[in-house]
Order: structure tokens, then C-alpha cells, then sequence
């Protein structure tokens, strides 16, 4: 019995395990992969896909999916490409505010969008699988038509936010480290996902409903709310890395945020969400996409051929889906021995 | 005490349902600080008319009312608003959150400034409720961890948070053990001492004459006699509910066992789920398999059928020895299985009834590359709807979930008649059927048998074992406590042995 | 008695049996071209009709495999990294430019080993959702991830270009082996046979598989009831596995029409394909969630989806256009699959 419940807590280990032999073993490979700076910006390279998937846990939590998230920062790209392009655009003269008027495109782009998901799904009643592929489709279409497929450049003001720092207060060798922005808004977003989870009432309706929405709807809960607000979350979230990803890039062709929404349900699962719902934590996206990124900047310290990272990745997450559903299967043959000892006490 | 006033009071309630009558009328009262008690058989309307109290049914005529006032619940929502509380026999509770959690998930308290859940007053909260239905657990343990009866008194601790006047339990001592049982009668006496009227609906007839004051009995929809508690006998209440008396409903069998034993079991174990277990059937025997809910008798079957692992032991079928079986070794043997979860393991809802019938012996109906004779799939089921007495003959158009439970039922015997097993487990063959459906089910059983099959039956109702087995044999915890011949049936014994340990181990 | 079989609803007349039936989305083809005929007229041309014919098969044999793994409850993700991993394979062994076995001589082993590229991914898929008890959407995740970077990888082995070309002229010509050329009227139906009669093998094949045979019954029931599937004694696992592996073998046999059209082993070959394919399966009415699904419907809804494209695309439509047009019948298919059932079908 006891081997069993070391082999459990060892499987559900197993995503953090793996990180630390990545980690070691990179640092042994390459000491100065140990660096400071190094995890600096493993971070920094992480923020995007962890803020997308820390929205993508919102609505994995409730059972359902989000397969349009790439395609919303596409859209959120080109909207302000375009529109707030000193040239082109609405004239904003004032380049104090083109950042500040970028990320409220973005957001507000994708709370619409999720808006209008949440609405098929719960009054349409039709699978989320099925309406945000079908808006991955149509979002991409209109954010072509937007930029006319060219490579939009986003004006100096937008891409300089991405080397602001804050804080500088981490006085290190060469100078002084502060809290680059992308890391802020991670943190923001992860702090303020893990208050509305863990401590807020509605945070804990949403794992009652992935847990089980017959019975939350007989518990009197508002599910169709519950549904709703996920999917405006989740959108939101997906302008939030939009714009996070925009910065870092500078400039977005027809692939910006392609597959993406892959990238970032496999970042969630690897933190242990799970797809069937009312499992999950914000950690564990904000985790995964921080082990996903070690392990390519460790295969870049290495000079590995760039072409096997996503082959390494992939590999990864096999792994710790395959490691997830060992246990899984364990769990449910130790349920199974319950019979006789029932009574024992 | 009889002179208070009703705590609730339900008069002439009437529901159809697709035209179909299932309440003609019925009346009942309960009273503050009593419970009581509503028997009837699986489709008498109990649940029927408890769903219209607790709001999840509308009625078509009756009046009810609460306390005095009129009562018109519009939804599960305002019963509960309204002081009802409704404990299903399936729980509604969330695995994956705390127990204070699920005590108050629709109502969590905030905080005085923030937009945060209030802990402190969450906690002490349940810590209160946990401490007035005897649960000494802490109110942050996951539910997920929880056993059956633990559960059950979340549910009710939850009740009681709601300041519920009139608590419903819909048999809520079937999935417990004694000692759960015998706990949560104890708490049912404290909130009788609260004041706090229930209604308690269950199969266990001597639950019911321990618990409730007093007793109402339907029979297709109506009440056939109510009152307090001391005018009934448990013979009564039971010639009432079936309108007959016991023996005739089930028939006879002309052919005795005969002597070659059909299946035999040796030395069966798993940890934890079976110890030891030696048995074995003859041909044209039924054994009936008699155990508490959660004994392991399902489990036995499914050891036996092959769906789940044991270490130990091993099964003969005839003059095959399964070490290891799997399904599809245990049916190739002979063996065929009625699961106990029709809708989840017998059938498949949204396909025609000729696509089950056919499921489990699709090699008759193949001819070279595996390609199906569809003509004779259809008139071999045709004849199977008719040897089991289905209520329709339209094979290909009518869906299994369009069905009744009965008919349902019958769909999934007919399956297994199709490979004429030479062994035939039967969990819970008559759950959920009416009365007349039942009937069917056991002459179906009784010309199987008479044929020279050997049936393992596996039955919460004694009668129901006692009525069509050749021999009973007891399970307590995994283990057998006794065999019993036909000459040697008796309630109480059997009902002993099912729920004590064996001799040697009680010490 | 309850009342059984009379509340099999059989409601709405002829409307609701033109709803219900099987020909549904065909006639919704029907509808849509008739429609589109004024504004297209060139639609109804044999030369259009014959490049559509062309334009589907590859799409409707990929299709027809993803159709048996919705059936099974399942889904393949990995489909595109399918065509993509045995195009760039089957070319590095038959490539003329330093291939394996270059020349026609190459051809059969080639295409033997793409189809168990397939084969391969696809039993992979299948073990790892029955022995590992993974969810099907996170397998193919994965699996898609890695093959689709091992396809690019393998690419720089044999090739300092973008795809590996150089095909001996016996594959290259397959595609075109033989081309049926049938004036009719004005315009002149040209039709790659070989493309045509495989794509009708695969279909009627996969129909009858799922509609008359053992194993089509195995397939529904495993979809539609696992645990009933498993005390009926059905092989679950197998079947399951056996159900990704057919997927898998349809993905390659795409790959080998694809690749040959385009005369190169391309590692992003039907990059595009997947939303395509899952699009045209759910518009056919095939269920995500197992136990509903026909080989007719995913044929309707391929050829709805390829109908869509060629109007749009004679209409001049941008590809944006395309995608935002595609995206809003997927949608429209699915709302009026839930209404259909709604109101037609249940209660």
C-alpha cells in the first residue's frame, strides 16, 4: 500500500522532477546556463504562452476549450498595427498613450471575442471544441483582411515598453536588474488568477462546475454565468499575452500566434489541468510554460540543432501526459481496494 | 403529539406524465419533529410526488402547503428557499472541494472589504455544522476522500445550514454501512428533536418502522393506507405495496438442479476486495448472492466475468479454467453478465434496440470478412422482442433510451439470450422495474434455467433471493458467510448473515 | 404501462424527415449550388466540376480516417504531421538527388514506406490512449508537435532546400497516370483517374466497414459505450487501436497524392489540412464526442467544404474571405446540428 502511495506522489512529481534534471543537467553541460540572467529571461520568453494559459486554465477548469486564442492575438496585432499607427492611424499624437491605448485594444478584443463564445456555448448550446474552432477560422480570416496579410510593424514607443524595467532594485555583477515588464504583467495576471480561484466565491463555483455541472446547477449555482465569465477571462488573458508577445516581437506577419492555442493547452497540461475540468491550479501553466521554454534555452546553450526543439517538446509533454494518465489509472485501481478494509476501524 | 399542526401538508397531488397517470391524488402530512416514512415499490410514485415537494417536478393538480402557508415551489431553488431540503440518493457534492467548501459553495460568506470568501466565517461555520451531525474531520478535507456515509452527512449538515423545516432522504442507507446506518439514525433523532419534519423514502422496510413515526404506503400512485407507525406491520406494509401476497408473484420451476456443476470458483482473492471464495453452481441451479450494498458481491461477479483483476485463485466453466479471464474469455466459456449499471454497462442509449440485442454475439450474424447479415440481424431480434416480451416489435426504428426502465431491462437479457449462456450472472436484474415487468424478468429466468443454465443472482430484496433460488449464499466483506438451502430459507437468518461478520472472525 | 415505443418522437412530417435523414448536407450541397449558380455559372462546367472531383479526393481520404477515430470517441490532431512526416520520407527514399533507392526502381518501396509511416503514428496513437491512458486530444498533441519537427528535421538530412524534390517521373506521374478527357459541351472534363478511384475504394471500403461489418459495429460500440462495448465482449483496445492506425494509413495515403501532385517531398505538405478535415467531418454531422458518425455525411461535408472553396475562390473571394466564410458554416452546421436534434429528434 505505502509503495503505491510513493509511486502516486512520485508520478504527480514527475512535471517538477523533470524540471530539475533539465535544469541540472544544462547546468552541467553549460554553467553559465545557472545564471541569473539566464532564468531572467527564460521568463521573460515565457510570459506570453503563461499568461495565455493561465486563461486557457479558466475554461479547461469548467471542461471546456478555447482553440481560438492565437488567432485573437492575431486580430488584437493588427488592430493596432494599424489603427494606432502614428501614419495610419487615429492620430493619437501623444506617444505616452499608444501603450497604454495597445493593450486595451488587445484586451478588449479578446473579452469580446470571448464574450461571443461564451454566448454559443451556453445559449446555442454547441461544444466549444466545435465554436472556437470555428472563430479560429473566421479570427484569422478577419486579421488577415485587417493587415492584408503584410508583416505589420509595430511604432518604437509600443516595442520599447518590452525593455522597461521597474523596480530596479536586484543589483547584480554587470548592473542593475529590475522587473522587466513582462514579468510584471505575468505577475499581475498570475496573482490576480490565483486570488479569483482560490479565494473568491465565484472561483470556487468554477470547480464545482468542472467537477460536475449537473450537480452545480442543482446547487443553484448560475452555471451559464460561471461558463460565460470563463471564456471573457480566457480572452482576456489571450489580449494580455497578445500584447506581451507583440512587444517582444515588434512586428507580426501571418504566422503571429499560429497554433499557439496549442503551445498553450500543452503548457496547462503539463501543469497538471486537466482537460475534463475542475482540476487545475494557476500554477501549473505559469509552470509548464516556463519548463517548455528551460528546456529550449537549454538546448540553445548547448548549440543543439534548432530543429529538434520541437521534437524535445513534444517529447516532454508525451511524457507528462502519459506520467498523468499512469497515475490516473493508479488511482482508480486503489479506489478499487476499498472493500474490506471499509469497516476495519 | 399527533395534535400539532402539519409541519407540511400535501392533498390530491396529480401528475401524468406523456398522458400516463403516475399520481392519482395522493395526501400525506408530516409533522413537525417526525419522520415520515413513504414505501411503495420501484414505480409507485414516491419519487414522483418528492420531486414535486422538492420542486423538480410541477404537479398537475393538489394543493400543498407549508407550515400553513401555501407552497408552490417553481424550482429545486425555491423548495430549498423555502425551507425544504432535499438529500438525493445520489449526493451533490464537488470531489475536488473542501468540505466547508461544499457546505456553502452557492453562498460562500465575503469578506467585509474585499471581494474574497471570508475563511474565518466559513470555517467556524462548518466547523459548528461538522461538530452537530458527529463528523470529526477537518472542514478543509477534500470531499473526493470521504466515504459514502461521510458524504451523507455533509449533505445533511447542509440541510441543516439551510434552516431546512422538512428534510427529504431518498434511500439513504443503501450505499452505508451499519455502523454509517446506525450513526445516521442517530442524527435523524437529533434533528426530530429540533423540530425539523422528514420525509424518508426506502426499500429497507425495517429502516423505515425504526426511523419514522409514521408510514404511508403507494401503490401505483396512490395511497393504499397511512398512519401511525403502530398500526403497521412489516407484513402489512408489504401486502399492501404489492397488492398480494409475497409467494405468488414468483413461479415455480419444474426441473430441479441437476448434478454437474456448471461453474466453479476456487480459492478466489484479491486484497482488499475478495478472501478466499469456494463455490459452485450446477446446471439448471439458480444461487442467489446476498450481501449488504458495498459487501463486494458486485465485485465478486465482475472477478468472475473477467472485468476486474484478482490475485488468487481461479474459475472453472464447465471444463474450462479461466486463471485470468478476460470478457470476452469469460463469454466465450458461457458465461454472460447483467450488470448492475443498465444505462452505464448494459446498453448502449442511443442505438436500436436490434444493435444491443445483437452486441454480445455479433459472430452469429457474420459471414466471410466479417460483413453482417442485416436481414437476419433483424428477424433473430425480432423473435428475441417477442421471447422476452418486449413492449414493441420495431426493432430497427426504436432506440434503447426511448425505452422504460423494464423494457430496457428485457433488451439487455434478450442480448445474452442470443449466445444461450450455460452461466447467466444477474446483478440487480429488477432495479427500477415495475412490478409486471419483473415478473417477466423472473419466468424469463425460471425457462432459461429450466433449460439446463445455471444463474448466479445477485439482489438487495431477500424475498426476491429467497423467492427463486435453489440455494443463497451470504457475502460480508468480501468473504462468504454461509450457504443456505432452499429448505433452510428464513429472514432473519439470512439477514444475519449478511450483515455480521463470520463466526470466527466476530470472536 | 409506461408508454415506450409511441414516444419515439416522429415529429415534424416531411420537413422533419428531410432533416433527419441522411441526406441532409447533401441536399444543403444541392441547395448551395443551385444558389451559387447565378453568380457562378462556370460551377455547373465539366471543367470545374472535374477539378473539384480532383480537389476532394485528398481531403475526403484523410477525412474518412479522422471520421473512424470521431467515432471511437477519439480525435487525431496529428493527422497533418501524418502527411507531412511520410511525404518527406517517401521522397528521400525515391528522391533522384541522392535518394535511398532513386529512381522508379524506388517507387513501390516508397510508397510502402509511407504507408507505414502512418501505419506507425497511427498505432502509436492508439497504444498510448488504450495502454497509457492518455486523453486522444493530448496524444495527437503531442504526437503532432513531434513528428511535424521530425519531418522538418529528417528535411535537412536530405536537403539543403525547403523540401526534398527530384521524384522519379513513376511517381510524379501517378497522379496524372490516367486523365479522363470528356468534352462535354463547351468545356472539357479533365479527371486524374487514379487519384478519383482511390479516394471511391477508401470510401466505400471505410462505408462498408462502418455500416455492415463486425468490426463497424465494434467501432460504434466502442464510441458510443465503452464499458457496455467491454462487457459485451467486444475488444476495446483493439478496437481503439486499430481505429487510430486506419486514421493513420488514410493520412499517408493523402500524403502520397499530395506529394505527387506537387512532384515534392514538402515537410509543411497539409499543414492546413486538419481544421479543414475536423470542419467537413462536423459539418457532415459527425459527433466529437463517439458513437455518431457515416461515411456519407463526412462525404457530404467534404464536398460542401470543397464546393464553398471553388465558388469562393471563382468569385474572386481573398483568402481571408475563405476563412472567415468557412468558419461561419462550421458554426452554422453546428447550431443547426443542436436545433435539428432539438427540435426533430428528442422528445
Amino acid at each position: 500500500m505505502s509503495d503505491n502511495r510513493l509511486t502516486l506522489a512520485l508520478l504527480r512529481l514527475a512535471p517538477l522532477l523533470l524540471f530539475v534534471v533539465i535544469v541540472v543537467a544544462f547546468g552541467l553541460l553549460n554553467e553559465r546556463f545557472l545564471s541569473f540572467g539566464n532564468f531572467r529571461n527564460i521568463v521573460i520568453q515565457a510570459a506570453p504562452i503563461a499568461i495565455l494559459a493561465i486563461g486557457m486554465t479558466f475554461v479547461l477548469l469548467i471542461a471546456e476549450i478555447d482553440l481560438s486564442v492565437g488567432a485573437v492575438m492575431y486580430v488584437g496585432a493588427s488592430l493596432v498595427a494599424i489603427y494606432l499607427e502614428p501614419a495610419t492611424g487615429f492620430g493619437f499624437t501623444d506617444p505616452n498613450l499608444w501603450w497604454p491605448l495597445s493593450l486595451a485594444v488587445f484586451v478588449a478584443t479578446g473579452m469580446i471575442v470571448g464574450a461571443v463564445h461564451g454566448l454559443v456555448v451556453t445559449s446555442l448550446g454547441i461544444a466549444s471544441f466545435i465554436a472556437t474552432l470555428a472563430s479560429l477560422f473566421m479570427l484569422r480570416g478577419l486579421a488577415m483582411f485587417l493587415s492584408n496579410t503584410r508583416t505589420l510593424q509595430f511604432s518604437r514607443e509600443i516595442k520599447d515598453i518590452n525593455r522597461w524595467e521597474i523596480f530596479q532594485i536586484v543589483p547584480m555583477a554587470d548592473r542593475a536588474y529590475g522587473v522587466p515588464v513582462a514579468i510584471l504583467i505575468l505577475l499581475i495576471v498570475f496573482f490576480s488568477g490565483w486570488l479569483v480561484l482560490r479565494h473568491t466565491a465565484f472561483g470556487r463555483q468554477i470547480h464545482a462546475v468542472g467537477e460536475d455541472r449537473e450537480a452545480a446547477k442543482k446547487a443553484g449555482l448560475a452555471v451559464k454565468g460561471i461558463v460565460f465569465a470563463c471564456f471573457v477571462i480566457c480572452g482576456f488573458c489571450a489580449g494580455v499575452g497578445g500584447f506581451v508577445a507583440a512587444t517582444q516581437q515588434g512586428a507580426v506577419g501571418p504566422n503571429f500566434g499560429l497554433q499557439v492555442e496549442f503551445q498553450v493547452i500543452a503548457a496547462a497540461v503539463l501543469g497538471g489541468v486537466s482537460l475534463f475540468g475542475g482540476r487545475g491550479s494557476v500554477w501549473g501553466p505559469v509552470f509548464g510554460a516556463i519548463l517548455i521554454r528551460t528546456t529550449i534555452a537549454g538546448l540553445t546553450f548547448v548549440n543543439a540543432d534548432p530543429y529538434i526543439y520541437p521534437l524535445v517538446t513534444a517529447a516532454i509533454i508525451f511524457l507528462a501526459v502519459a506520467v498523468d494518465g499512469l497515475r490516473t489509472r493508479m488511482i482508480e485501481r486503489m479506489s478499487r481496494r476499498m472493500i474490506r478494509p471499509l469497516e476495519a476501524g | 403529539m399527533s395534535e400539532a399542526r402539519p409541519l407540511l401538508s400535501v392533498s390530491g397531488l396529480a401528475k401524468s406524465f406523456f398522458g400516463v397517470r403516475v399520481l392519482h391524488g395522493v395526501d400525506f402530512d408530516v409533522f413537525p419533529g417526525e419522520a415520515l416514512g413513504l414505501v411503495g415499490e420501484n414505480g409507485s410514485g414516491k419519487s414522483t410526488c418528492v420531486n414535486i415537494i422538492g420542486g423538480v417536478l410541477k404537479p398537475d393538480a393538489g394543493e400543498m402547503s407549508l407550515n400553513g402557508a401555501p407552497y408552490h415551489p417553481l424550482s429545486p431553488k425555491g423548495a430549498a428557499s423555502a425551507g425544504i431540503a432535499f438529500i438525493h440518493q445520489e449526493l451533490n457534492l464537488f470531489g475536488n472541494l473542501s468540505i466547508e467548501e461544499n457546505l456553502f459553495i452557492e453562498r460562500l460568506p465575503k469578506h467585509r472589504m474585499l471581494p474574497l470568501i471570508d475563511r474565518r466565517a466559513v470555517r467556524a461555520r462548518a466547523v459548528q455544522l461538522l461538530r452537530e451531525v458527529e463528523l470529526d474531520l477537518p472542514p478543509t478535507t477534500p470531499v473526493a476522500r470521504l466515504s459514502q456515509g461521510e458524504r451523507q452527512l455533509i449533505e445533511i449538515a447542509k440541510a441543516i445550514s439551510m434552516n431546512a423545516k422538512v428534510v427529504i432522504f431518498d434511500e439513504p442507507t443503501t450505499s452505508l454501512t451499519r455502523h454509517e446506518v446506525d450513526r445516521l439514525f442517530t442524527i435523524i433523532a437529533r434533528l426530530k428533536a429540533r423540530g425539523i419534519g422528514m420525509i424518508y423514502i426506502s426499500h429497507a422496510l425495517d429502516d423505515v418502522m425504526a426511523v419514522c413515526e409514521r408510514i404511508t404506503v403507494l401503490r401505483d400512485g396512490a395511497v393504499l393506507g397511512g398512519g401511525p407507525r403502530d398500526e403497521f406491520s412489516l407484513a402489512r406494509i408489504i401486502s399492501l405495496m404489492v397488492g398480494r401476497a409475497i409467494d405468488t408473484i414468483y413461479p415455480e420451476r419444474m426441473v430441479p438442479p441437476r448434478a454437474d456443476p456448471v461453474l466453479r470458483v476456487e480459492g478466489l482473492a484479491q486484497p482488499g476486495v475478495a478472501k478466499d471464495i469456494t463455490f459452485d453452481i450446477k446446471e439448471g441451479e439458480v444461487v442467489g448472492l446476498g450481501g449488504l450494498m458495498g459487501s463486494g458481491r458486485s465485485e465478486l461477479a465482475r472477478m468472475i466475468f473477467g472485468l476486474d483483476a484478482f490475485s488468487r485463485g481461479r474459475i472453472i466453466v464447465g471444463d474450462k479454467v479461466l486463471a485470468n479471464p478476460t470478457p470476452r474469455e469469460a463469454i466465450d466459456a458461457g458465461m454472460a453478465f447483467l450488470t448492475e449499471d443498465r444505462r452505464g454497462e448494459g446498453l448502449l442509449m442511443d442505438f436500436s434496440i436490434a444493435e444491443n440485442t445483437i452486441l454480445a454475439a455479433l459472430g452469429r450474424f457474420a459471414r466471410a470478412a466479417g460483413m453482417l447479415e442485416w436481414r437476419k440481424v433483424v428477424t433473430e431480434s425480432k423473435t428475441m422482442a417477442g421471447r422476452v416480451h418486449l413492449s414493441t416489435d420495431r426493432v430497427v426504428e426504436t432506440r434503447a433510451k426511448h425505452l422504460s426502465g423494464g423494457n430496457q431491462q428485457k433488451i439487455v437479457i434478450g442480448k445474452w439470450l442470443m449466445r444461450m449462456p450455460k452461466l447467466f450472472i444477474l446483478d440487480e436484474p429488477t432495479r427500477g422495474i415495475d412490478v409486471g415487468a419483473k415478473q417477466e424478468v423472473y419466468r424469463i429466468i425460471n425457462a432459461l434455467v429450466e433449460a439446463g443454465s445455471a444463474v448466479l443472482l445477485i439482489s438487495s430484496e431477500i424475498e426476491e433471493l429467497m423467492g427463486l433460488s435453489d440455494r443463497i449464499l451470504t457475502i460480508y466483506r468480501g468473504e462468504l458467510t454461509g450457504s443456505f438451502a432452499r429448505a433452510a430459507f428464513d429472514r432473519e437468518i439470512l439477514m444475519g448473515a449478511v450483515t455480521r461478520p463470520p463466526r470466527a472472525e466476530a470472536g | 404501462m409506461v408508454p415506450d415505443a409511441g414516444r419515439q418522437a416522429r415529429r415534424g412530417g416531411f420537413a422533419g424527415r428531410l432533416v433527419r435523414s441522411e441526406y441532409f448536407v447533401l441536399l444543403l450541397c444541392a441547395l448551395y449550388a443551385l444558389a451559387a449558380y447565378p453568380f457562378v455559372p462556370v460551377l455547373f462546367s465539366a471543367e470545374v466540376a472535374g477539378n473539384m472531383i480532383a480537389d476532394m479526393s485528398p481531403l475526403l481520404i484523410v477525412a474518412v480516417g479522422q471520421t473512424f477515430v470521431l467515432v471511437i470517441a477519439g480525435i487525431d490532431l496529428s493527422i497533418t504531421a501524418v502527411i507531412a512526416l511520410s511525404a518527406v520520407v517517401g521522397a528521400s527514399i525515391m528522391t533522384q538527388a541522392g535518394g535511398y533507392l532513386p529512381g522508379n526502381g524506388g517507387v513501390l518501396p516508397a510508397i510502402l514506406a509511407m504507408l507505414g509511416v502512418g501505419g506507425a503514428v497511427g498505432l502509436l496513437n492508439g497504444l498510448s490512449v488504450t495502454r497509457l491512458n492518455m486523453p486522444p486530444f493530448l496524444v495527437t498533441l503531442a504526437t503532432r508537435m513531434f513528428f511535424a519537427g521530425l519531418a522538418i528535421w529528417y528535411t535537412t538530412f536530405h536537403t539543403t532546400s525547403s523540401s526534398i524534390a527530384d521524384l522519379p517521373p513513376l511517381f510524379t506521374g501517378l497522379y496524372d497516370f490516367v486523365v479522363l478527357t470528356l468534352p462535354i459541351g463547351e468545356s472539357v472534363l479533365t479527371l486524374p483517374l487514379l487519384p478519383v478511384l482511390i479516394a471511391v475504394i477508401v470510401v466505400i471500403g471505410a462505408h462498408v466497414t462502418l455500416s455492415r461489418t463486425m468490426l463497424g459495429r465494434w467501432i460504434y460500440a466502442v464510441g458510443a459505450n465503452r464499458r457496455t462495448a467491454r462487457v459485451s465482449g467486444i475488444p476495446v483496445e483493439s478496437t481503439i487501436i486499430l481505429a487510430f492506425t486506419i486514421c493513420g494509413v488514410c493520412a499517408a495515403l493523402t500524403g502520397i497524392l499530395m506529394s505527387s501532385r506537387l512532384q515534392t517531398g514538402s515537410p509543411i505538405l497539409g499543414e492546413n489540412v486538419l481544421l479543414d478535415v475536423i470542419g467537413a467531418v462536423v459539418i457532415g454531422g459527425t459527433s466529437l464526442f463517439g458513437g455518431k458518425g457515416k461515411i456519407v455525411w463526412t462525404l457530404s461535408g467534404v464536398l460542401f467544404l470543397v464546393l464553398l472553396d471553388t465558388t469562393l475562390k471563382l468569385l474572386g473571394a481573398s483568402l481571408f474571405l475563405i476563412f472567415i466564410i468557412k468558419g461561419a458554416v462550421i458554426l452554422a452546421a453546428a447550431t443547426l446540428d443542436t436545433l435539428r436534434n432539438r427540435i426533430f429528434v428528442e422528445h
